[in-house]
């Protein structure tokens, strides 16, 4: 690993003289934690910003990153170990969420990652903390990431967690990781904790996916979009079709997920669960044309044209005021912070970046307050 | 175990005149009444459940933030370690003193401030016992799922501490999953709140840090949990084997057919006789080992499940089956679950609890291979299984006067620890680390991983005064320390 490292850093020197001028990204794709650490630790010591790269669906998120090398997951690929009798798997960051979805689908078991995400990586999932509709049932991502290995920025490989479902062992560092975007280093490996796929699955229209939320025990999801309001059941089908009858859904098989909201600008409402229909008017009242609410999560994704800074602003204010957030995902430059007002803790999230990274060189600035 | 944690060099021999000026200080902040430092006084803070036992040069009884904030400013401005403590149920030493610390007891904290039917979440202090959070609740349909055998008497401010776990935790989660966000006060007297009913707050999730740091990165003062409805239908289940094997093998098929009861416990022979001999809940003294599985839900799920429970202990020769038919029936049954230790108290003079976890697949292995150590140092074992989630808690009972014994028994639990953690387990599944399993940490995490942590450490209280000499092993700091 000496020599990898030293051609690295070489590498890296000539990268860093030869093109200070020139708009040029150097691409490594590593196969193993070890040389992305050796990786990382060449970086730092030249100091070059650096980003981390999957399946690429959600470039755009958080502040921009200016950086000369990208280190994609596509040579960590593999699914390590699964253990679909201890419902846990152990895999590789560069593994597409579909394909880990697929393969455990043969036992009929499911890593609840997001239904609409398609081409997105487990590494760049657990990175930018997504959760799937799913997570009004059983949790957030952070809940069922088990064990972590990360490439830090400071270029060694550690091991967060534990390997089992259940520990008060040491710091909850897989929670660190969860959607730190990057910054700590390179997630290369997560031990994820499983769940069994219900005995059957159902969608049903409601009228009303507040008053069908309240009424029915544990749905998988209760989502309001601008094409209709829908409540997702599991269970045995006796009770699926109690339950969506109950609320007055005629229940048709399956998870019928809503279409992504595929919008150059998506603004993203987190407020606590009872402010969920204020934060559907106000995306509507800011020109969302599409919408997906979760109901009993609190959170709106909605798609804009365009963003006219005085009403996005009021609407933050009031995000914030509720104890939330209101959070833009753009491709390009929306002209606005995507984040909002940095969390009071800013401190000492800027120790636990310089921490992992004391040279500053992973995914720079790209969290709230340009940590 | 009489081994008092490490401190800070720099403490030692600090001067008794210097610690009187913090307790005068104290004194006029919140009376004196509310600050303790008279030997005796200190003496009863000494120990937790656990065996360690630890020393504090004063105790301070804070009332609010505003309180346990400027206590905390005076400790730091005097350079005294400071350690958080709630009802003192932990079993890890994690809320033991620490010489010249101030032990800050948050047990008066105990106000339910906000209580959100809707979002179903609720603001409390971290004193407020676990049992009567969700006793408050319960007209509300509404409970805290964590329920550690000891939540008639812990506060939620220490199920933070320490992550606890509990029966229920098998398909809701340790208390991680419940807390949604907390004020708490940093080493250096500042309030901060951390995280909130909304979901993903931008950021690092420094909450899911401080769950479970047994006080060594903050102290919280305000918790806000999530709240879990009360399920349409419960189905508790008491099914009995000839032997543990039997038993085992079932916990092992009902996880891998997929199914979350809501709590799958075991009791081994032993620890039966022990429980039904303290509480006649009429447990089947008879058995080599017995189940307590719970399935919650739609009462058309609960049967299902309940009724895919049953065939499986049918195949592995379950000996008896009992469901509970109304909720007086229940509650005899968790009756004996959650009377354990308080069985143990009575049959024998000390114990000690170990709280391993393992891979579920590897379960069997490791509680033959439990038996086996225990044989060996000949120690009477009993067993106690949170057997869904691989959690188990082989507890030695003993006569700590007995010469050599107290060694010896730990001898056997680290053991025991080591058999766990070979077989891919780890240290401790909901009572923590504290100063009783420091020192095997760094076989569960290489020096890398150890150093990370302490970096984390270090980011939160740069001048390591939050309970040092818990949770990570002394030297745990490597790499490119800072060398101010």
């Amino acid at each position: 690993m000496t020599t990898l490292r030293s051609v690295t850093r070489q590498l890296f020197e000539r990268l860093r003289d030869e093109t200070a001028d020139v708009d040029a990204d150097f691409v490594v794709a590593p196969t193993s934690l070890d040389e992305t650490a050796a990786v990382l630790a060449a970086a730092a010591e030249v100091e070059i910003p650096t980003t981390f790269l999957g399946g690429g669906t959600h470039v755009g998120y958080g502040n921009a990153v200016a950086a000369d090398l990208v280190v994609t997951s596509a040579g960590l690929n593999r699914i390590i170990d699964w253990r679909p009798d201890d419902l846990t798997v152990i895999v590789q960051a560069g593994v597409p969420i579909d394909t880990l979805e697929a393969e455990i689908a043969s036992r009929n078991q499911t890593a609840v990652f997001p239904e609409i995400a398609s081409g997105a990586t487990v590494g760049g999932v657990v990175a930018a903390g997504l959760s799937g509709f799913r997570r009004l049932r059983y949790g957030p991502i952070r809940d069922r990431i088990l064990q972590v290995r990360i490439a830090t920025g400071y270029g060694k490989v550690i091991t967060g967690g534990s390997p089992v479902v259940k520990s008060s062992t040491g710091y909850g560092v897989p929670r660190l990781a969860t959607g730190s975007f990057g910054t700590l280093g390179m997630i290369g490996e997560v031990m994820l904790k499983l769940w069994s796929r219900p005995m059957a699955t159902a969608t049903g229209e409601v009228s009303n996916a507040s008053e069908a939320y309240a009424e029915t025990y544990r749905p998988l999801a209760a989502l309001e979009t601008s094409e209709g309001s829908f409540l997702y059941l599991g269970g045995p089908d006796t009770q699926i079709t109690s339950q969506a009858r109950a609320v007055g859904a005629e229940p048709e098989p399956g998870l019928a997920w809503p279409e992504p909201v595929n919008a150059a600008i998506r603004l993203e409402f987190r407020v606590p669960a009872r402010f969920i229909r204020p934060a559907i008017d106000r995306a509507k009242r800011l020109g969302a044309t599409r919408w997906i609410a979760e109901h009993g999560v609190g959170r709106v994704d909605a798609g804009v044209g365009a963003i006219d800074p005085k009403s996005f602003a009021a609407a933050r204010a009031w995000a914030e005021s509720t104890g939330g957030a209101l959070v833009v995902v753009a491709t390009g430059d929306a002209g606005v912070d995507p984040w909002g007002t940095p969390p009071v803790s800013i401190e000492i999230q800027r120790r636990i970046k310089s921490a992992f990274d004391p040279s500053g060189i992973c995914n720079p600035g790209i969290m709230p307050g340009g940590v | 175990m009489t081994e008092s944690p490490d401190t800070l060099p720099s403490l030692r021999g600090r001067s008794l005149a210097g610690h009187m000026d913090v307790v005068a200080q104290l004194a006029e902040l919140l009376g004196p009444d509310r600050v303790r430092a008279h030997p005796l006084d200190l003496l009863i803070y000494a120990k937790d459940s656990g065996v360690s036992s630890g020393e504090a040069a004063v105790v301070a009884l804070p009332e609010s933030t505003g309180e346990v904030a400027e206590v905390m400013r005076i400790a730091a401005a005097a350079g005294m370690p400071m350690v958080a403590r709630g009802a003192g149920t932990g079993l890890a030493g994690g809320a033991i003193g620490v010489p010249g610390s101030v032990l800050i007891v948050l047990t008066r904290m105990n106000e339910i401030f906000e209580i959100d039917e809707v979002g179903a979440t609720a603001w409390v202090g971290p004193g407020v016992i676990n049992l009567e959070l969700s006793n408050v609740l319960e007209n509300r349909g509404l409970h805290f799922a964590p329920d550690p055998a000891s939540q008639q008497s812990a506060t939620v401010g220490g199920n933070v501490g320490t992550n606890a776990g509990g029966p229920h935790c098998l398909a809701e989660g340790s208390t991680i999953a419940h807390v949604l966000g907390m004020e708490v006060v940093t080493a250096d007297g500042e309030v901060v709140t951390l995280g909130g009913a909304a979901p993903d707050p931008p950021g690092y999730d420094l909450r899911g840090l401080v769950v479970g740091s047994e006080g060594t990165l903050a102290i919280a003062t305000r918790i806000l949990v999530r709240l879990t409805r009360n399920p349409p239908d419960t189905v508790t289940m008491l099914i009995a084997f000839t032997g543990i094997t039997d038993a085992t093998r079932t916990v092992s098929e009902i996880i891998s057919s997929g199914l979350v009861p809501a709590a799958l416990e075991m009791l081994d022979g032993p620890m039966i006789e022990a429980v039904e001999n303290f509480v006649h809940a009429g447990l089947p003294v008879e058995a080599g080992a017995v189940l307590l599985a719970e399935v919650v839900g739609h009462p058309d799920c609960t049967a299902a499940e309940a009724s895919l429970i049953r065939e499986i202990s049918a195949r592995n020769d379950a000996t008896e089956i009992r469901t509970a038919s109304n909720e007086a029936e229940r509650v005899l049954l968790w009756k004996g679950r959650k009377a354990a230790f308080g069985a143990i108290a009575q049959s024998a003079p000390d114990y000690y609890l170990n709280d391993t976890v393992v891979p579920r697949t590897r379960f069997v292995d490791v509680v033959d291979e439990t038996y086996a150590i225990a044989d060996r140092y000949g120690l009477r074992l009993l067993n106690i299984f949170h057997a869904g989630d691989g959690n188990f808690h082989p507890l030695v009972s003993y006569d700590a006067s007995e010469p050599g014994m107290t060694e010896k028994v730990i001898e056997a639990s680290h053991e025991m620890a080591q058999a766990a953690i070979a077989a891919g387990g780890t240290l401790s599944g909901e009572h923590g680390i504290g100063v009783e399993k420091r020192d095997l940490m760094s076989q569960v995490f290489s020096p890398d991983d150890l150093d990370a942590q302490a970096r984390i450490r270090e980011a939160f209280d740069p001048l390591g005064l939050l309970n040092p000499g818990k949770v990570l092993p002394e030297g745990s700091r490597r790499f490119d320390r800072p060398t101010t």
